[in-house]
């Protein structure tokens, strides 16, 4: 009986493995591709590829070297947005960081203005917080409840435990709240893009931004954003910057 | 031969000093007062003569049923005249709408106007007509127009018609906007002599003239059925209102004062002596005038009507970088009106800023915006033929393009604090692997589905909460599990019993029976269904059972049971026939359960 259920495991895991299989695959060869075109220095095909690359499934090395392909085309915007999300996906990957570091130098941009929470929620990737979260309620909930239901002997352990998660809980609350946050922090994709004072066609300018540089989206109408940027608020096309999340 | 020595030694000694002599180069020295002097030199309007006007009649005499024309000319311009609306005229006289014009004359070094009122009459009966004077008001001063006479003669052979300018035009059925040439002829005068013409008008409602275009030549015609050399002036009207135009030509007649240069063709005379101006008008012209029609309209219509055509667009070069201008040269050829052609307007491009070339060039400026141009924009132009009354698309079709974008710096050097040029940082190599992959850059805060998984672990909670509330409501009422047990285990005996009953295994049948009872009525005391006897179940049966046939059934029953322990068990034929007194005794067994 315990063998038939062992291999019900194994059933289920390659299952799992072949549904994702096909995707991994995609990337993969997306990403092969990819490294082909930027070695022979045909940044715009190879920016193309390493964009299926994305959208087969976003990973952090696929978005460095995409990155890094929109940099040598001239698209700064593009590149910096690039590897924000690589950093996003992997706030410890050392290349995005680095670059992203070089580039905004190069083009003279600030990084965005984070708030405390926001920084906190930089140090792991935004699904370990969840999950971490997740873990950490229902391990305190199942400390404080189970040994109660089951008869346990009642132990100083269990009251520790429960005690440590629920306090790791209370911590990733605030990381989880900077994940939703930084949510609305996009990037400015053109140069001078134009900062308008009402969401038309028409409306006046109040400032243009640079590409790379980041703004908030506070809210939406219509084909137009109303941001905030370093300097200023205003209304912006919606073609002219990107979520570094999108929702 | 000495002389000419003297001259060559005097060349020489002024070559030697022309250094001494010349200066360098320098601008003009300008007087004090002489750029006021350049403003006030031009000729004084002169105001100070009294003005002056005369009227005559041209010709004096004609025909019975004959044409003159009524002239009054005033020297003062045509705007500080108070013309009066009707004139002492003999009602035998028709007299036709008043035309005017004026012309500025040069007199004595001064300008001075002349402004000329005509009148076309018809004479129909023969006498003497007089326009007795009048006086007019120039400027709040009375000036007296003096009488003129007619006179019109039944039978007079011979007798000329007063001149007058012929206007032709080259279509009378045009649209609204729609160029077209009218020609004004000014055929030779008395003694085949040629005039020039100025001030020349078309007076007229809803027109527009192009007087920059405006062409003047002497050419020989076909007038009257007579070859005559003839001033033509040929100039291009547009018509700016729909619905029947009527309109003339004017002009001042001006002796050799041609305004612009003009070409000659054939032997002509021109006249000598100082110039007479006369004002000639033309028959009136009508034209229809039709407007556009809406249906059928194309993009980027500017308003070109005629036919066009259009030379394949030339683009300066197809590989350019971004922010390159690079211009798209358009030709456009046809029967239309080509100095009319209005080029396409600039279409909006996200990719592209376009730029429309100033006129007369038909060309715009083209600057990518990015490296994703494939090629450039479709410019949307057409023209309205006015023969098939139809939008006829010119639009100039996208161009190919190959844009680079302008490669950003992949490294520089550090700066430290004393200004020293460090090591260079550069941007990072290719990542060798994707790395770390998700599903999607969207985080799970924000996904609907996280919150369902986060939903198992409460329900999971919930159903142990609840399992261990039943498990000691049980520990608290071990009656219910019990009763439970037994009504399970009563079924089973009742299948056993069931059993027995068809294989007519009598033995069988009273040992499940009695083990059925025993099972019903044990949780009662509570004890073990083995424990049980036959006056146990008879006690549990109320009082109606107990009186009645169901005691007799449980008795027979037990006492067929414990039959087999005796030594000599007796078989009970008639057993068997109990079934159904047993059925009724375990359902009332079972009710109390």
């Amino acid at each position: 009986m315990a063998g038939c259920d062992r291999l019900g495991v194994w059933v289920v895991l390659a299952l799992l493995v072949c549904l994702a299989a096909p995707g991994r695959a995609a990337t993969n060869d997306f990403f092969a591709r990819g490294m082909e075109l930027s070695r022979a220095g045909q940044f715009p095909e190879a920016a193309a590829v390493f964009e299926k690359a994305v959208e087969a499934g976003p990973s952090a090395g696929v978005l460095v070297n995409l990155g890094l392909a929109e940099w040598q085309r001239g698209h700064a915007g593009a590149a910096i947005l690039a590897w924000e999300r690589a950093r996003w996906i992997d706030p410890a990957d050392a290349r995005a960081t680095a670059n992203l570091e070089f580039a905004r130098q190069v083009v003279q941009v600030d990084a965005p203005q984070l708030k405390w929470f926001e920084t906190v929620s930089t140090w792991l990737p935004p699904n370990a917080w969840v999950w971490l979260a997740g873990t950490m309620l229902w391990l305190a909930l199942g400390l404080l409840v189970l040994p109660g239901i089951f008869h346990w002997r009642k132990a100083g352990w269990h009251q520790l435990l429960a005690a440590l998660a629920f306090g790791i809980f209370l911590f990733s609350l605030t990381a989880n709240f900077g994940v939703v946050s930084r949510t609305q922090i996009g990037l400015i994709l053109k140069s001078n893009a134009p900062l308008r004072l009402t969401p038309t066609h028409g409306g006046e300018v109040l400032s243009t931004l640079a590409a790379g540089e980041p703004v908030r989206q506070l809210r939406t109408r219509g084909r137009y954003a109303f941001v905030r940027a370093a300097g200023a608020s205003g209304w912006i096309g919606e073609d002219e910057f990107q979520l570094v999340c999108p929702r | 031969m000495g002389r000419l020595k003297h001259i060559r030694n005097g060349f020489i000694h002024f070559l030697w000093l022309t250094p001494f002599l010349v200066n360098a180069q320098m601008s003009p020295h300008i007087p004090p007062g002489s750029q006021l002097q350049l403003q006030v030199a031009q000729p004084m309007v002169d105001v100070s003569t009294p003005v002056t006007a005369t009227a005559a009649f041209d010709p004096p005499l004609v025909p019975a049923g004959g044409k003159a024309f009524y002239r009054v000319n005033v020297d003062a311009t045509e705007s500080s005249i108070d013309w009066p609306e009707a004139l002492p005229v003999p009602p035998e006289l028709k007299f036709g709408a008043k035309q005017s014009g004026q012309i500025t004359l040069m007199q004595a070094n001064q300008y001075r106007p002349l402004a000329s009122f005509v009148y076309e009459v018809a004479a129909p009966l023969a006498g003497h007509y007089t326009i007795t004077n009048f006086s007019v008001n120039v400027a709040g001063v009375r000036v007296e127009v003096p009488a003129a006479s007619l006179d019109v003669d039944a039978k007079i052979p011979g007798l000329q018609a007063p001149r007058r300018l012929e206007l032709e035009v080259s279509a009378t059925n045009v649209f609204l906007g729609q160029p077209f040439h009218a020609r004004v002829i000014l055929p030779v005068g008395p003694g085949n002599e040629i005039e020039a013409l100025r001030e020349i008008e078309l007076r007229g409602d809803g027109l527009m003239v192009d007087k920059t275009a405006m062409r003047q030549a002497i050419e020989t015609i076909n007038h009257n059925g007579e070859l005559k050399p003839a001033l033509i002036c040929e100039m291009t009207v547009t018509p700016i209102a729909a619905g029947r135009l009527e309109f003339t030509a004017q002009g001042f007649t001006a002796g050799r004062e041609f305004s612009a240069p003009i070409s000659i063709s054939g032997q002509v005379n021109f006249q000598g002596g100082p110039p007479k101006y006369v004002l000639l008008v033309s028959d009136p012209v009508e034209l229809n005038v039709r407007s556009l029609p809406v249906e059928g309209e194309l993009p980027g219509f500017t308003g070109s009507i005629g036919k066009f055509f259009q030379d394949p667009p030339h683009l300066a070069t197809n590989r350019l970088q971004v922010g390159e201008p690079v211009q798209l040269s358009l030709s456009f050829h046809g029967e239309g009106e080509l100095t009319r052609l209005v080029p396409p307007a600039a279409p909006a491009s996200r990719d592209w800023q376009i730029i429309v070339d100033p006129p007369p060039a038909t060309s715009f400026t083209l600057i990518p915006l990015a490296d994703e141009a494939r090629q450039t924009p479709a410019i949307p132009f057409c023209y309205f033929d006015p023969v098939t009354e139809k939008y006829v698309d010119l639009t100039v079709p996208p161009q190919p393009v190959t844009v680079v974008g302008q490669g950003l710096p992949v490294e520089q050097p550090v700066v430290d604090d004393g200004g020293k040029a460090g090591a260079r940082v550069k941007l990072s190599a290719l990542a060798p692997a994707p790395g770390k992959t998700v599903r999607s850059l969207k985080p799970l805060q924000l996904q609907t589905w996280f919150v369902g998984v986060q939903l198992a672990p409460v329900a999971g909670i919930l159903a142990l909460w609840q399992w261990d509330r039943r498990r000691r409501y049980l520990a608290a009422h071990p009656e219910i599990l019990r009763r439970a047990q037994a009504r399970r285990a009563l079924r089973r005996e009742k299948q056993q019993l069931q059993k027995a009953l068809t294989a007519g295994d009598a033995s069988a049948f009273a040992q499940h029976a009695a083990r059925a009872m025993s099972i019903a009525v044990a949780p009662h005391f509570p004890a073990d269904a083995r424990a049980m006897v036959c006056a146990d179940v008879l006690s549990q049966l109320d009082v109606s059972a107990q009186n009645g046939a169901g005691t007799d059934t449980v008795r027979q029953v037990f006492a067929a049971a414990d039959a087999q322990f005796a030594i000599h068990p007796r078989p009970s034929p008639g057993l068997l026939a109990l079934s159904a007194g047993v059925e009724s005794v375990l359902q009332k067994l079972e009710e109390k359960l």
